[in-house]
C-alpha cells in the first residue's frame, strides 16, 4: 500500500512544499481545522542594490520587466553600525512607532519589511497597515516588503507548543539572518568592502535576547532612536514603551478594575446580562457618558470615572446594568475637566498613588447624588452602568494642547524629559499623559498626539506626540487640526488618482461628431434652453433645469446633473479616493474636493455656453405639477446661464423680462410652489439650523463679518426640482435593483426622543408638540409660535431637528420597503442623485440609474451588498464628519472675526444646568455657556442658586446678581473673546448683561 | 448479508473445510493459527483538515478510510428535551426494544447524573460501501454496531461535554473504501479505533459556561484519548469478529472460512483507564454459512447409482438427511452457540494479554 498523505511534515532544504495548520473559530461559534499549502520559492529577490545575484533571478512582473530593486547600495549609517545598516523592524516597532517611520528627515529608510510583520500589523490594526503600505508606496523611505513566508530559506515551520508569537518572532530573527549572510555573499562577489549591517528593531526583551545569542545585530527602539541624530524629537514618537513602566508596576495601585474576557464578554452580550454599544461622553459633562444598546430605547448612563472603566468616547464597549440603587438621574450640572483637574501633576511617579477619582471630582460628584436625592422624584432616576469590557478601540490621533500647569521646566532650552498632560480639543476626551523632551517648544502650539494605551494603574491614557501643526489660533494650524479632528482627507490627490483623469485636461470638449463613441446612447438637448441656480461663486456646478410649455397644456421640465460616472469608471484609482473621500468638505475659506479640480470645476461642471455631457431626468407634468410621465437619458446639454440665487429672482421678478429662458424660469418657479406645497401637505418638516454665512475680506480672507443666511424663493425653487429628481432616481433603480439600490432613508426618531422637548414647551410655553407622525409634528411646529418673538418659533424648529435622528445612507437590500421611508421629506423612497460631484453617493446613484436605462452594464461592485454596504458605511461617516468641520471651520471664523470685539446681542437660553446655562445667539448661529461661577467677580464664590429641574428655571442669588432665567428666554448677553489663562487658547465668551 | 451467501464452494468444499478446521489445533486455510490475525497496513492522519483519520489495509484488498470531524454544537438543556418522543426517536436504527442503548436513552432522560454529561445523540456513524445506499442494511447495521460499542464505553460521549452549554459534535464518516469482499466490521472497527485514537480537538481557552473559545494553535490541541508512555489510559472499544467450528474458536475469519462457521460473534472491547480491557457490547451474526446448500448423501444421489432416491418418501428422505448430522456430507449449521462457548470466547478477547490487547497494542504503534 501507498501512503496516501502528502509529504508536508518532512520539509528539507530543497522541498518546496510545505504546509501549516491552524484552527479558525467562525462568528458562528463554529471552529475550523484550516490547513494551508505552501509552495515556497527561492526567487524572491533580496530587493537590495548590493546584490547582483537576486537581480537575475528576480522573477518578470507583468511587463517582462523586473521590479527595480529599493534597498540602497550605501544606506546611512550610525555610531553603532558604521557601514551603514538596514532595519528589520517587528510587528510591535511598527505598532508602537509608526510615526517614528513616518518621519522625514533622512532617518527610518532602507526598511525591510517581513511579510510576517506586515500580516501581524494587518490582523492589529487596519489604520496602521494602511499607513505601512503607504510607507512602502513612498519611493523615497526605501521600505521592502519581502516574502518571507513564500522562501524557502527563511520559511519557519511553528513548532509543537509554539505560540503564533514566538514563531513569528522566530520567523523575524530568521528573517534577520539570512539577510545578514546573503548580503555578506553579494558584498563577497562585488568585492566592495563596506557591508551594511542587518539591524532587527524589537521591545521584546526576550526576542532580542535570543537574537542576541543567534548572533543577530539587534536593539530596542529606545536606544536605537537615541544613537540618530535629533533624537531628542524622535524620542517623543516612541510610545513610551511597556518595560519602563513595568519597573514601578509592583508599588503602583490598581485603580481600574480589570476587563472581562473575550468570551466572558461575548458569552454576555449574547445572553442579554451585558451589552454592548458605542460609548459617548456627554458634552457637557466629560464624567458622564452615554450608551447605546439595541436592547433599550434609552441609553444607559455611565457616571463618574470608575464606571467608565478607561473607555474613550468612541470605543465600542460592553456593560453591566448596575443595580437599581445606584441608579441616578442625568447629571444637570456642567463638568468640565480643566475646571476640576487643574492643578494635577502629570509627573505621578513620585507621588503618593493616585486615585482615579479626584478630591475635586469627588465633591462634584457627592453634589450630583445629593441633587438627585433631594429631588425625590423617582421617575427621574435612570438605569446606570458600567463598563466591563472593551471590545474595540476607536482610538485616533488627537489634536490639543499641551496643558501649561504640567510643564514643569518652561525653558526651551531644557531637553530633559518630562510627562505633561495634552488637553484635547475634543472635550469629550480626557487628558493625555505624554512623555517629551520639547515641552519648551510644544506650549502654545497645536499638536497632535495619539495614544498609546491606558493601563488599569494610570488614570489617564498615556500617548506620545506625532508633531506639531503650529501656533495656536493661527489660520494653518487651526484649519489642519479641525481636518485631522474630523478625518478629512485633505493631502492633494495622488499621481496614480490624476493619471485617471482625460488626457485634454481643460481641452476636452464634448466631441463634436454624432458618431464618437461618446454620443452613444446619449440624446442631443442641446437646443434646450437650460440654466442652473447654485450660491453666488458656485464653481462646481452639479445641476441645471429647464422648463417648457408643451402643446398639449403640460408642461416639460428636466434636471440635468453633470455625468460625472463618464469621467470616474469603477474600480479605478479616482473612484477609490473618491469613494474614500466620500464627500466634498467645504470649510469657510476652503474647499477639500472629493475630485480632482480639473473634473468638478470644469469638465463635469455644467457651466454655462458650454456644451457639457449630462444625465438628464425629464417630467411632463400637468399644471397641477403631477408627474404625467418621466424619462431618464444621458444626454449633451449646453447651459444658457449660471445665475446665483439672487440673480435669477431678480430675473423673475423683473417683469420686463419675457425671453423663453425666462419665462421657463417662471414656470419652475410657479410648479417649484405647486410641488412645495403638496410635500407639505403630505407631511414634510421644515426643519432648521442655525447657518450664517462668514464674509470674508477677498485678499487675505481675513473674516469680516458673520450674517445669517438668506433663504430666497429661488433656493426652494432648485431644492424641490432636486428632490423630485432624487425621489424618481429612486423608485427607479429600486426597481432595477431591489436588493442594491443605493438608497437614503431618514428613519422616524423614537417618541423618547421628543420628550424632554415636549415636556419643557408644556411647561413653559403651553404648547403641545404631537410626534405621531411627520404630519403631526410638522403642524404641531407651525403652532409653536410666540407672537412677541418671532424668532422662537426657529428655535423650536433648532431643538426640534436635534432629536431627530440622522438620516443615512443604505443598500435596499438591507432594510424591509417601510423602512425606506424619508421621514423628514415624507417621501416613501429617496436617494441622492444631484450632486455626484461632491457626493460619492449620487455617483453610485448615477451609476445604477445608467445600468437601470440600460445605458451600460452595472459594475460587479455594485451588484454586490457587502460591498455596497460597507461604501454607504463609509460615505455616512464622511458625511457626518465633512458637516462637522464645516460648523466647527464657521465656529472658528466667528471667533475670528468676533476678535477683539465687545457686541451686545439678543440670545435664547437653550439649556439650562444647574450651576450654568447655554444660551443662543442666533446672529452669530453660536452656542455658548454662561457658567454661575463666571458671574461672580474674580476672588468671590459662586453665587448661590435654586435650581427648578420640574420647571426649568434657575434662580440666581448672589450678592450682585438676583435674577431668575429660564429655558426658552430671551436675554441680552455680551459677546468678547477672551483668552484662557491655562491655555493661552481663545474663545468666545457669552455674559448675561 | 446478502453478498456474501453466494460462496463459490461446493458441499463437499464446505465440509472439508469444517474438518479441517475442527481439528484440534485447526488446519486454517491460509495457515494461521486459531488467534492469528491477517497481516495489515495502516496509517493515520490522512485527512489533513479532518480531527482525526486513519486508513487500513487487509491482505484481503479490502481498505477503509475513517474521518472523524468535531463541531462545536449548542447543548439543549435537559429540562427542554420532551420526556419520550425526542430520545426514543433518536437513532435506535431499527434494532428493537431491550437493546442496551434503549435503556441507557431513557435514563438520560430521567436523570443526567446517571448517565454522565455526555449524550448519545452526540455521536454520529455513517458508513459507505460502494454499491450500497446509505439506507441498505448492512450499513445500517453496521453503523449500528459500531455506535453501539462507542456509546456502551461511556468515556467518549462524556469527553465530548464542553461545558452546561456546549458540546463537541462528533461525526465519524466511514469509507470502505474496497468492494466488499469479506464481512466488514473489524476491518470498519480498527480503522474507527485508529481514527479515533488519532483525534484532535482544539484546546479549550475560556472558562467555565462561557461560549466557547478555542486557542488556535492545532498543535495545542488535545487528544480525544490522550496517549499515555504507559499503556494504562482509556482507548476506544475495536469489535472484533470471532467464529466458532464445533469447538474451535478462529479470530479474523476469512470470507471462506466463515462460509462454514457454526456460528459469528462480534465482541467489541474497549480499554479502562487502568488498562484492562472489559467487553462493551457483543453480537451474534448470523454466518453465511447457514445459507449454504447442503449435499446430498450418497444413498439418495441418484448420479452414484442411488435407487431409494425414486422410492423413499419426502418424509423419509428427510429423515435421512437428518440422521447423517453432517457426518457423511455438508449439512448448514443450525442452532445457537453453547454459553461456554461464548464465554471462553469473551474470554480469551478481554483477558490480559489477550486477543483484544493483541490487537490494540499493534494498532497502538502505527506510527502516524
Amino acid at each position: 500500500m501507498t501512503s496516501l498523505k502528502r509529504s508536508h511534515a518532512s520539509t528539507t532544504p530543497t522541498t518546496t512544499l510545505s504546509s501549516k495548520t491552524y484552527l479558525r473559530t467562525l462568528k458562528s461559534g463554529k471552529v475550523q481545522k484550516i490547513v494551508r499549502e505552501l509552495y515556497l520559492r527561492q526567487d524572491i529577490p533580496c530587493s537590495s542594490q548590493l546584490c547582483t545575484a537576486c537581480l537575475d533571478l528576480a522573477p518578470a512582473g507583468f511587463h517582462r520587466k523586473t521590479e527595480p530593486f529599493v534597498l540602497s547600495a550605501t544606506p546611512s549609517g550610525t555610531k553603532e553600525y558604521p557601514e551603514g545598516h538596514y532595519l528589520v523592524p517587528d510587528t510591535n516597532a511598527f505598532l508602537s512607532a509608526m510615526d517614528l517611520f513616518e518621519s522625514e528627515g533622512g532617518v527610518f529608510q532602507d526598511v525591510i519589511v517581513l511579510q510576517t510583520v506586515l500580516e501581524e500589523v494587518k490582523n492589529r490594526s487596519l489604520p496602521l497597515y494602511n499607513r505601512l503600505i503607504a510607507l512602502t508606496k513612498n519611493e523615497g523611505k526605501r521600505f521592502y516588503v519581502f516574502f518571507n513566508d513564500f522562501r524557502l530559506e527563511t520559511y519557519v515551520q511553528r513548532e509543537a507548543g509554539e505560540t503564533i508569537n514566538d514563531r513569528n518572532d522566530r520567523a523575524v530573527r530568521k528573517g534577520c539572518a539570512w539577510y545578514a549572510e546573503h548580503l555578506q555573499q553579494a558584498v563577497k562577489a562585488r568585492k566592495s568592502a563596506r557591508c551594511p549591517a542587518v539591524v532587527m528593531l524589537s521591545d521584546d526583551k526576550d526576542c532580542l535576547r535570543k537574537a542576541k545569542k543567534e548572533g543577530i545585530k539587534s536593539s530596542n527602539l529606545q536606544d536605537y532612536v537615541s544613537g540618530l541624530p535629533d533624537a531628542d524629537r524622535l524620542l517623543d514618537m516612541v510610545a513610551s514603551a511597556r518595560e519602563q513602566r513595568v519597573t514601578k508596576e509592583s508599588k503602583a495601585e490598581l485603580l481600574y478594575p480589570d476587563y472581562l474576557s473575550i468570551s466572558a464578554m461575548l458569552t454576555g452580550v449574547k445572553n442579554a446580562t451585558l451589552h454592548q454599544g458605542i460609548f459617548n461622553v456627554s458634552p457637557y459633562n466629560y464624567l458622564e457618558g452615554t450608551v447605546n444598546v439595541p436592547s433599550f430605547d434609552r441609553a444607559l448612563i455611565i457616571q463618574g470615572r470608575e464606571s467608565s472603566n478607561r473607555a474613550v468616547s468612541g470605543d465600542v464597549v460592553v456593560i453591566e446594568i448596575l443595580p437599581t440603587d445606584q441608579w441616578k438621574a442625568p447629571s444637570s450640572k456642567v463638568i468640565e475637566e480643566e475646571d476640576v483637574g487643574k492643578n494635577e501633576n502629570a509627573e505621578n511617579e513620585d507621588d503618593a498613588p493616585e486615585g482615579i477619582v479626584s478630591e475635586q471630582e469627588r465633591r462634584a460628584l457627592q453634589e450630583e447624588v445629593r441633587k438627585t436625592h433631594g429631588r425625590s422624584t423617582e421617575g427621574q432616576s435612570q438605569p446606570t452602568a458600567k463598563v466591563v469590557g472593551i471590545i474595540k478601540r476607536n482610538w485616533r490621533q488627537y489634536v490639543g494642547h499641551i496643558d501649561k500647569d504640567s510643564v514643569r521646566s518652561r525653558a526651551k532650552e531644557s531637553r530633559a524629559q518630562q510627562t505633561v498632560f495634552l488637553i484635547p480639543m475634543d472635550k469629550r476626551v480626557p487628558k493625555i499623559r505624554v512623555r517629551t523632551r520639547q515641552a519648551g517648544d510644544l506650549l502654545g502650539k497645536r499638536v497632535l498626539v495619539s495614544i498609546d494605551s491606558w493601563d488599569r494603574e494610570s488614570r489617564y491614557p498615556v500617548g506620545h506626540f506625532i508633531r506639531s501643526l503650529g501656533e495656536l489660533e493661527t489660520k494653518g494650524a487651526e484649519t489642519e487640526a479641525l481636518l485631522l479632528e474630523w478625518d478629512v482627507q485633505y493631502r492633494p490627490f495622488p499621481k496614480t488618482v490624476l493619471d485617471c483623469l482625460p488626457a485634454e485636461g481643460h481641452d476636452w470638449k464634448v466631441p463634436a461628431s454624432l458618431e464618437d463613441p461618446g454620443w452613444q446612447g446619449r440624446r442631443d438637448l442641446r437646443d434646450l434652453l437650460v440654466c442652473s441656480i447654485d450660491p453666488p461663486g458656485c464653481v462646481d456646478i452639479d445641476d441645471a433645469l429647464h422648463a417648457k410649455q408643451l402643446p398639449n397644456g403640460n408642461f416639460e421640465v428636466g434636471v440635468h446633473i453633470a455625468d460625472v460616472s463618464h469621467f470616474v469608471k469603477p474600480n479605478n484609482a479616482m473612484d477609490k479616493e473618491a469613494s474614500l473621500r466620500g464627500t466634498t468638505v467645504y470649510l469657510v475659506d476652503k474647499r477639500i474636493d472629493m475630485l480632482p479640480m480639473l473634473l468638478g470645476t470644469d469638465l463635469c461642471s455644467l457651466k454655462p455656453y458650454v456644451e457639457r455631457y449630462a444625465f438628464s431626468v425629464i417630467w411632463e407634468v400637468n399644471a397641477n405639477a403631477d408627474i404625467v410621465s418621466s424619462t431618464f437619458t444621458k444626454s449633451v446639454i449646453r447651459s444658457r446661464e449660471a445665475f446665483s440665487y439672487e440673480a435669477a429672482q431678480l430675473r423673475i421678478d423683473d417683469r420686463s423680462q419675457q425671453d423663453d429662458l425666462t419665462n421657463g424660469m417662471r414656470q419652475l418657479m410657479m410648479l417649484s410652489k405647486k410641488l412645495r406645497a403638496k410635500r407639505m401637505a403630505a407631511g414634510a418638516l421644515n426643519l432648521a439650523s442655525p447657518e450664517v454665512r462668514v464674509e470674508a475680506e477677498s485678499e487675505t480672507s481675513d473674516p469680516v463679518d458673520v450674517k445669517t443666511k438668506a433663504l430666497l424663493d429661488t433656493n426652494q425653487l432648485v431644492e424641490e426640482f432636486m428632490l423630485l429628481a432624487n425621489i424618481s432616481v429612486a423608485g427607479k433603480i429600486y426597481d432595477a435593483f431591489p436588493q442594491t439600490a443605493l438608497l437614503r432613508r431618514h428613519a422616524a426618531p423614537p417618541k423618547t426622543n421628543f420628550e424632554e422637548l415636549s415636556n419643557q414647551l408644556k411647561v413653559k410655553s403651553g404648547l403641545e408638540l404631537r410626534t405621531d407622525s411627520s404630519k403631526a409634528l410638522a403642524d404641531s411646529l407651525d403652532i409653536c409660535t410666540d407672537p412677541n418673538e418671532p424668532f422662537f418659533n426657529t428655535l423650536i424648529r433648532i431643538l426640534a431637528t436635534r432629536c431627530m435622528m440622522s438620516a443615512e445612507y443604505f443598500c435596499s437590500g438591507t432594510q424591509a420597503y417601510p423602512e425606506f421611508r424619508h421621514y423628514g421629506l415624507a417621501s416613501e423612497i429617496y436617494t441622492h442623485f444631484t450632486s455626484p460631484i461632491r457626493r460619492y453617493a449620487d455617483l453610485e446613484a448615477h451609476r445604477q440609474l445608467a445600468a437601470a436605462i440600460d445605458y451600460e452594464t452595472l459594475d460587479a461592485s455594485l451588484q454586490s451588498r457587502s460591498k455596497l454596504e460597507a461604501v454607504c458605511k463609509n460615505i455616512n461617516v464622511r458625511h457626518r464628519n465633512a458637516q462637522m468641520a464645516g460648523r466647527a471651520s464657521v465656529e472658528y471664523y466667528v471667533g475670528q472675526a468676533l476678535k477683539g470685539r465687545v457686541l451686545e446681542e439678543d440670545g435664547f437660553v437653550m439649556k439650562i444646568f444647574s450651576n450654568g446655562f447655554v444660551v443662543f445667539v442666533p446672529r452669530f448661529g453660536i452656542e455658548g455657556l454662561i457658567r454661575l461661577r463666571d458671574m461672580a467677580g474674580d476672588g468671590e464664590r459662586e453665587p448661590d442658586s435654586l435650581f427648578d429641574a420640574e420647571n426649568y428655571f434657575l434662580e440666581i442669588k448672589g450678592e450682585k446678581v438676583q435674577r431668575k432665567v429660564e429655558l426658552f428666554q430671551k436675554v441680552k448677553v455680551k459677546i468678547s473673546d477672551e483668552a484662557e489663562e491655562s491655555t493661552g487658547k481663545r474663545k468666545i465668551k457669552l455674559q448675561l448683561v | 448479508m446478502a453478498p456474501y451467501t453466494n460462496i463459490p464452494l461446493s458441499p463437499a468444499e464446505l465440509s472439508y473445510l469444517h474438518t479441517s478446521l475442527s481439528q484440534q489445533p485447526p488446519l486454517r486455510p491460509d495457515g494461521r493459527s486459531p488467534t492469528q490475525f491477517r497481516p495489515l497496513i495502516a496509517e493515520t492522519d490522512i485527512l489533513p483538515s479532518a480531527n482525526g483519520s486513519a486508513r487500513i489495509c487487509f491482505a484481503d484488498g479490502t481498505e477503509a478510510i475513517v474521518g472523524v470531524k468535531a463541531e462545536v454544537e449548542k447543548s439543549r438543556l435537559a429540562h427542554t428535551v420532551p420526556s419520550n418522543g425526542e430520545a426514543a426517536g433518536q437513532g435506535v436504527l431499527g434494532l428493537g426494544k431491550g437493546s442496551a442503548r434503549d435503556v441507557g436513552d431513557e435514563m438520560d432522560v430521567e436523570g443526567d447524573e446517571s448517565g454522565g454529561k455526555g449524550r448519545d445523540a452526540w455521536l454520529e456513524v455513517a458508513i459507505e460501501i460502494p454499491g450500497m445506499r446509505d439506507d441498505d442494511a448492512l450499513p445500517v447495521f453496521l453503523s449500528a454496531m459500531l455506535t453501539e460499542a462507542l456509546l456502551a464505553d461511556g468515556g467518549l460521549k462524556d469527553r465530548l461535554w464542553i461545558n452546561s452549554r456546549f458540546h463537541w459534535r462528533l461525526y465519524i464518516d466511514i469509507l470502505l473504501h474496497s468492494q466488499a469482499l469479506s464481512y466488514p466490521l473489524p476491518l470498519l472497527s480498527l480503522t474507527t479505533h485508529l481514527a479515533l485514537l488519532s483525534t484532535r480537538l482544539p484546546a479549550l481557552v475560556s472558562e467555565k459556561d462561557e461560549d466557547p473559545l478555542f486557542n488556535d494553535d492545532w498543535e495545542a490541541s488535545t487528544y480525544l484519548y490522550p496517549p499515555t508512555t504507559t499503556t494504562q489510559h482509556q482507548k476506544p472499544p475495536v469489535t472484533l469478529l470471532v467464529m466458532s467450528v464445533g469447538a474451535t474458536i478462529l479470530f479474523d475469519p476469512s470470507k471462506q472460512e466463515l462460509a462454514v462457521a457454526d456460528s459469528v460473534l462480534a465482541i467489541s472491547a474497549a480499554q479502562s483507564s487502568t488498562g484492562e480491557l472489559r467487553m462493551v457490547a457483543l453480537r451474534t451474526i448470523d454466518p453465511p454459512s447457514r445459507l449454504t446448500a447442503a449435499g446430498v448423501p450418497n444413498v439418495l444421489n441418484t448420479t452414484t447409482g442411488a435407487t431409494g432416491a425414486q422410492t423413499l418418501s419426502a418424509a423419509d428422505v428427510l429423515a435421512m438427511r437428518e440422521k447423517d448430522q453432517g457426518q457423511s456430507v455438508w449439512r448448514p449449521p443450525r442452532g445457537g452457540v453453547p454459553r461456554a462457548l461464548v464465554a471462553k470466547m469473551i474470554k480469551m478477547v478481554v483477558e490480559r494479554g489477550g486477543v483484544g490487547e493483541e490487537v490494540m497494542e499493534g494498532l497502538a504503534n502505527v506510527e502516524t
